[in-house]
């Protein structure tokens, strides 16, 4: 029996598959929701930001208009508005009727025109054909016969239907040259009828233009209508990627596009397109204070848009961030760690800045950046740490120095070139090949003369570079002759337990490194004597520290400057015999370096060639070897130019300044152990020391710090968390407690411990002592960590484009440099020098009283217009103006402080010069305009007018005479010549107090009458037909003032009181 | 962007090409054109001709300029006599003095020795003497300062490079050489702006100046044509072209014309 077939299975199933197909279709649909989540709200924040803006911005305006409107009905309903109002209908009026003459005579001109316009095509069609054919004919007869046709053709004649004045039409036939000519008067008269409607409306337009000036000058914000339009383009807003295009500068004529910054996508309120400068978005206007997610204000400072205009900055080159991230906040702020540029923190925002303005060292708008580096340069940061354009003085030297040497080479090339090209000439076939080498010879002869006039330069630069070179603590090597001795090792210790406020950092030092430290710089020290001084009278002393103008720098106790030490303390410390001579001269130098032998010159040095031991600006040179030496201290403090008798006073006084009694210091017999000093001497290389001073055997030394000139860009790996690595990722702080903003992995969080206490990254190591991190405590405030921080994060090297760099030329460049020489010698302290900051002095209690007001030191807002350049350069020179005469101010003598004299070298002064001028936009070299000299008349009148008892200028102005000018409060009329610019002159003349706030001089001497300024008060006799402008010619006057006219004029005048009575000591 | 590539690439090269351009057209060339076929054969003297003559004034004498050296007591002292301007002087055979008489043409390439004797042109009573000389390329001149004043001895010469020196009394003597002919140069002194002299700077020994009888010679010239050219620095110049066969000795005159003359 075959087996029956083996049954297969059913190939049609009817197992179900629905289930799974089911569940597949639901997830993805699931997934097509979500993708279309995703597409349209997901990874599109800023699609909501938008649409919440809308509805923000809306009812923003629509409250807006209102109040607007209501202000502009307010303003129409004023006095003065109705009255231009009035002014500007009866303009209107008056021109009526001939308007509607003109009009119509304009109309029918118009229709007149239309009619020969239609005509004259087919005319000239006619006419220039047949002349065509004239000119192409061939033979004198077909000429002759063409040109009948021509002229027959011109007859015409070309009829027209012209409509008349009283609206009929008239028939008229034109010939051609008449139908020209009437085509071309009609449209002549056409343009005058226009321009005489212009004019006819020229008045009323000026109303009108007046009326639309006096709303707006008187309405803050913008107009209702404006915000009308606002409106309605606010209801047209479209939901979409707002973006900017930063273009760079065009090569051959294209730009590319560098960045692409989508941030007004959340950040609606910053697209000026949407909303115009005038209006301005807060938070409270648009009712969502205190929100956190409310990216919607306006810039807080347009000022700042106004020079860097987003349409052409970007906001990622300032901010930092991820300018092209639109899916998420963090995204976009860049607070990841693929993104290498993060939005920096609201506190340091002002990093943005030190990308692109490296360079300079005040910035208006940056404050906190501003401070940063000021107080980076003030504490001397760049002892350890280089950074680029800070105290860099001893690399240009190095860089000048190697100039000259490349430039002499150049020199000694050309010099055998130029023989050889003679010899070449000399035996040349002919005399024209001879002339070639000859002149050859000739321009490399010319070229070597500039190469001797730059090496003259170069060599000037690099004396005044030896001179330049500060150091930012004091010279070490005369610390035996300073100090006492037992002090120390106290002050290595914890300079700021001694004295809190000192720009010296604490070292974290041992008590064996303290001996050696102390004991070699003892034993290392110089041993000259100085000569003794006697007692001086601290009680003048007092008086002279407080109003010679010390406290600009110095502070004793919590009164004066903080730019140098606090003096609280010094007689515990120091040694009357050198405060005398160091506040004497404090540039005077013990004994000069030589930069070439690299050690100090003794008298021994100078006997031995048979040289007296003088050394100094004229005798500034090595006598061994001729090399330039440096002659005087490395101290940025001035020389005030003061007597002994003075500099005896002021040291007695200071030495008094005393909290304990400094015989209580312990006795430290270790510092003469020369054991102690070998270990001593490596240690002050080992910490930097030479960084900051001046110490025997290391006036050369580097610095020990890593360079800072790019650290905020360092990659954060390199950045030495060391064992709080984990800690900052988790947010938590060295001492253990949570960190406000989170985790601190980053840069700024880097800086920010580090700053507050450098051993931080110590923490838990085990290391050898000299292996510690060796950066000292530089005890800061918050505020001074935050400055630091912000300037570190922000140095980096950008990448920004290169055009964005502020590296300006010309003034700009002026004034960048001009900042770092002010704050290098501290001008601030005595002079104001922009309008919204006080001088140091000017914020000292003894200023506040108005009799001491006026012996400030006078204000250099604006001195560029003021001074001469030429006698500025002069004046900072020798600020005595005299040779012989040092113990005074050159111009106000009647000043208690004194501007001292600051050694500048030319190019400081160059700088300075140049900074002032640039500030007032003031060319160089300056050109004085030519003063009209007076006529006889003139002068008699002009006498008359500074003798006038209305205007008493020599009661306040100095004249010469000594009891006078002891009481004056105002420099010498003589002096105003080569001192002072006319221009400015004249408006000070007419209104000081707008120049200087708070001057002694009064405004209102002269009025303005017709075109002219007249003399206020009642003018002389003589003065009736004089048509000139008084205050004109009393400049005029004052720039042709002799000492001869000043003892007529003061023979003239009424005895000058001269009593003392404003004498500011009495009134103390 | 890559088109402004290429045109940035090929105006570089451009750049570069004319930049280099530049620089060849910087050093003189020296034109190394073949030497004219030089007659250099030494002269042998027993051939030896020689030309001679008279330098012929015609008219009437101008009159001579006195020199007033008030401005220089030194000078005026060291002056018994009147001094006259050297410009024009006419002997009294009416010839003419301080004419540069030479061989303009005619020597081909040969080429003469230097002499080593120096020429010597001295400063004395604030007067150079001689006023007019003649020596030979890169032969040395000798340059003396016989009076008790400061002088400043000061060619002016157009093909030779310029000096200017300065030589108080008693100043050691100077030593000029001057590598290129050039007929002549004038030499002045800035101080005393009346002192002239003249040196002609030659190739060939084949020059005379005439003195005191107007006549000059020239000999040991070699059988040939020449053109020999008579010098006066108020005159100018004018030349006569002789031939002259072995031993020959030819006599030839100059005529220059003064005012009023024919």
């Amino acid at each position: 029996m075959p087996n029956p077939p083996p049954v297969e299975p059913d190939p049609i199933t009817s197992k179900s598959l629905s289930g799974p197909v089911l569940v597949s279709s639901l997830l993805l649909i699931v997934s097509l929701v979500w993708a279309l989540y995703d597409e349209f709200y997901g990874l599109r924040p800023w699609k909501n930001y938008q649409s919440r803006f809308r509805a923000l911005y809306s009812s923003y305006l629509q409250k807006l208009r209102g109040q607007q409107a209501e202000e502009e009905e307010k303003i129409r309903a004023s006095e003065g508005y109705k009255k231009l109002e009035e002014q500007w209908r009866a303009a209107r009026e008056a021109i009526a009727p001939r308007e509607s003459e003109i009009r119509a005579e304009q109309n029918l001109t118009e229709r007149q025109l239309a009619v020969l316009t239609d005509l004259l095509p087919t005319a000239r069609g006619l006419v220039t054909s047949l002349i065509y054919k004239l000119e192409t004919a061939e033979g004198a007869s077909a000429k002759a016969k063409l040109q009948r046709e021509v002229e027959e053709a011109k007859k015409g004649p070309f009829r027209a239907r012209v409509p008349q004045k009283d609206d009929t039409l008239k028939d008229v036939n034109f010939t051609y040259d008449e139908l020209i000519s009437e085509y071309n008067r009609l449209r002549e008269r056409k343009a005058a009828l226009a321009s005489q409607i212009s004019e006819l409306y020229a008045r009323a337009n000026r109303v009108q233009k007046q009326l639309d000036e006096y709303l707006s000058e008187r309405l803050a914000g913008p107009r209702a209508s404006d915000v009308e339009r606002l409106q309605s383009s606010a209801k047209r807003f479209n939901v979409e990627i707002r973006q900017i295009h930063v273009l760079s500068t065009p090569t051959f004529g294209v730009p590319e596009t560098v960045l692409v910054d989508r941030c007004q996508s959340c950040h609606i309120g910053m697209d000026a397109n949407l909303v115009p400068p005038t209006v301005t978005l807060t938070k409270a206007a648009l009712g969502v204070d205190g929100s956190t997610d409310a990216p919607f204000t306006t810039h807080p400072n347009p000022d700042l848009l106004k020079i860097h205009d987003p349409k052409r900055f970007g906001c990622s080159p300032c901010h930092g961030g991820n300018g092209r991230a639109t899916t998420s906040v963090v995204k976009g702020h860049g607070r990841h760690k693929y993104w290498l540029w993060p939005l920096f923190y609201r506190e340091n925002f002002d990093a943005g800045c030190q990308q692109c303005h490296a360079r300079d060292l005040v910035l208006e708008h940056a404050p906190t950046l501003t401070a940063g580096k000021e107080l980076f340069r003030l504490r001397g940061c760049m002892g350890c740490h280089r950074f680029q354009g800070f105290d860099d003085e001893d690399e240009q030297l190095r860089a000048v120095q190697q100039e000259i040497l490349q430039q002499e080479k150049i020199r000694r090339e050309n010099e055998l070139e130029i023989a050889r090209s003679n010899e070449k000439g000399d035996a040349a076939a002919t005399n024209e090949e001879a002339q070639r080498w000859y002149r050859r010879a000739q321009r490399l002869q010319a070229d070597n003369n500039r190469i001797d006039a730059s090496l003259e330069q170069l060599e000037r630069r690099s004396q005044g570079l030896l001179r330049e070179w500060k150091k930012i603590g004091p010279n070490l090597k005369e610390v035996r002759l300073k100090l006492r001795k037992e002090w120390i090792p106290v002050w290595l210790e914890n300079p700021h337990t001694w004295r809190p406020t000192t720009k010296m950092p604490r070292f974290r030092l041992d008590r064996d490194e303290i001996e050696a430290l102390s004991a070699f710089l003892w034993q290392s020290g110089i041993r000259e004597r100085i000569p003794q001084q006697p007692r001086g009278n601290p009680v003048r002393g007092k008086e002279l520290f407080e109003t010679r103008g010390c406290m600009g720098c110095h502070a004793v106790g919590e009164t004066g400057g903080t730019f140098a030490a606090n003096l609280s303390r010094l007689g515990e410390k120091a040694n009357y015999d050198y405060i005398v001579r160091w506040i004497h001269n404090p540039r005077e130098r013990t004994l000069p370096y030589c930069p070439y032998e690299k050690r100090d010159l003794t008298a021994e040095d100078y006997r031995k060639k048979g040289l007296p031991f003088v050394f100094g600006p004229e005798n500034s040179r090595c006598p061994n070897d001729g090399h330039e030496l440096q002659i005087q201290q490395m101290t940025v403090m001035p020389n005030l130019r003061l007597t002994w008798e003075e500099a005896r006073d002021i040291a007695s006084y200071l030495m008094t300044l005393r909290q304990e009694n400094p015989d209580s210091y312990p006795a430290a017999p270790f510092m003469n152990d020369p054991k102690l000093k070998e270990r001593g001497r490596f240690l002050v290389r080992h910490y930097g020391c030479a960084g900051c001073h001046e110490i025997a055997g290391y006036e050369e030394e580097g610095r020990i710090g890593t360079e800072l000139t790019n650290e905020g860009s360092k990659p954060i790996e390199r950045l030495d968390f060391a064992l709080l690595t984990e800690k900052a990722k988790r947010g938590i702080l060295p001492d253990g407690s949570q960190s406000p903003r989170g985790k601190w992995y980053d840069h700024k969080g880097f800086f920010e411990n580090k700053l507050g206490n450098p051993a931080t990254y110590d923490q838990g190591k085990v290391k050898e002592p000299l292996e510690r991190l060796r950066m000292p405590t530089p005890n800061l405030r918050p505020d001074e960590i935050k400055g630091l921080t912000t300037m570190l994060l922000g140095s980096m090297d950008p990448t920004i484009p290169e055009q964005f760099r502020y590296r300006p030329s010309g003034p700009q460049k002026d004034i960048q440099d001009g900042w770092w020489i002010v704050a290098k010698y501290n001008c601030v302290g005595c002079h104001q020098l922009r309008a919204t900051e006080p001088s140091v002095l000017m914020t000292l209690p003894r200023y506040q009283d108005p009799d001491w007001k006026e012996q400030l030191p006078p204000p250099l807002v604006g001195a560029g217009a003021r001074l001469n350049p030429d006698w500025m350069q002069q004046f900072l020179e020798n600020p005595a103006l005299s040779e012989s005469q040092l113990d005074r101010n050159g111009v106000r003598t009647y000043l208690r402080a004194r501007m001292p004299t600051f050694n500048f070298s030319p190019d400081e002064i160059r700088k300075l010069v140049r900074f002032f001028q640039a500030l007032s936009s003031q060319p160089l070299p300056y050109v004085p305009p030519k003063v009209e000299p007076l006529t006889e008349r003139e002068r008699i009148l002009a006498r008359q007018l500074f003798t006038h008892p209305a205007a008493p200028c020599l009661k306040c102005h100095m004249t010469g005479e000594p009891a006078h000018d002891r009481t004056a409060t105002a420099p010498n009329f003589l002096t105003a010549r080569e001192r002072l610019k006319p221009a400015w002159t004249e408006r000070w003349l007419l209104d000081p107090g707008r120049i200087q706030p708070g001057t002694g001089m009064p405004t209102g001497l002269f009025r303005r009458e017709g075109d002219r300024w007249i003399f206020s008060g009642p003018t002389p006799a003589g003065f009736r037909d004089y048509r000139g402008d008084h205050s004109d010619l009393l400049v005029r006057y004052m720039f042709t003032f002799t000492p001869e006219e000043q003892r007529l004029l003061l023979g003239r005048m009424p005895a000058s009181p001269g009593s003392g009575s404003g004498e500011p000591q009495g009134k103390k | 962007m890559k088109r402004t590539h290429i045109l940035t690439i090929v105006l570089l090269a451009l750049l570069a090409v004319v930049a280099a351009c530049k620089k060849e057209a910087e050093t003189p060339k020296v034109e190394e054109g073949p030497a004219p076929a030089a007659t250099t054969a030494a002269i042998d003297p027993a051939t030896a001709a020689t030309v001679s003559g008279k330098v012929v004034f015609k008219g009437t004498p101008p009159r001579r300029n006195r020199i007033r050296m008030d401005a220089e007591p030194n000078c005026v002292a060291l002056h018994k006599e009147p001094v006259y301007a050297e410009e024009v002087v006419v002997n009294d055979n009416s010839t003419l003095r301080y004419v540069f008489v030479y061989v303009k043409e005619g020597l081909g390439d040969r080429s003469f020795p230097t002499p080593a004797q120096p020429a010597v042109l001295d400063q004395k009573g604030c007067v150079y003497m001689p006023h007019v000389a003649g020596i030979m390329v890169n032969q040395e001149l000798h340059i003396l300062n016989s009076d008790p004043t400061t002088h400043n001895i000061h060619p002016v010469p157009v093909n030779n490079r310029e000096r200017n020196v300065s030589m108080p009394p008693g100043a050691e003597k100077l030593v000029f050489t001057f590598p290129r002919e050039e007929v002549l140069i004038p030499v002045k002194c800035n101080v005393h702006p009346w002192m002239k002299s003249y040196i002609g700077v030659l190739r060939h020994p084949f020059f005379a100046v005439t003195g005191t009888d107007g006549s000059f010679t020239l000999q040991g010239l070699p059988p040939g044509e020449y053109v020999i050219e008579a010098w006066h620095e108020k005159y100018g110049t004018t030349e006569q072209k002789v031939t002259l066969a072995a031993k020959e000795t030819k006599t030839i005159e100059f005529s220059f014309t003064g005012a009023g003359g024919d």
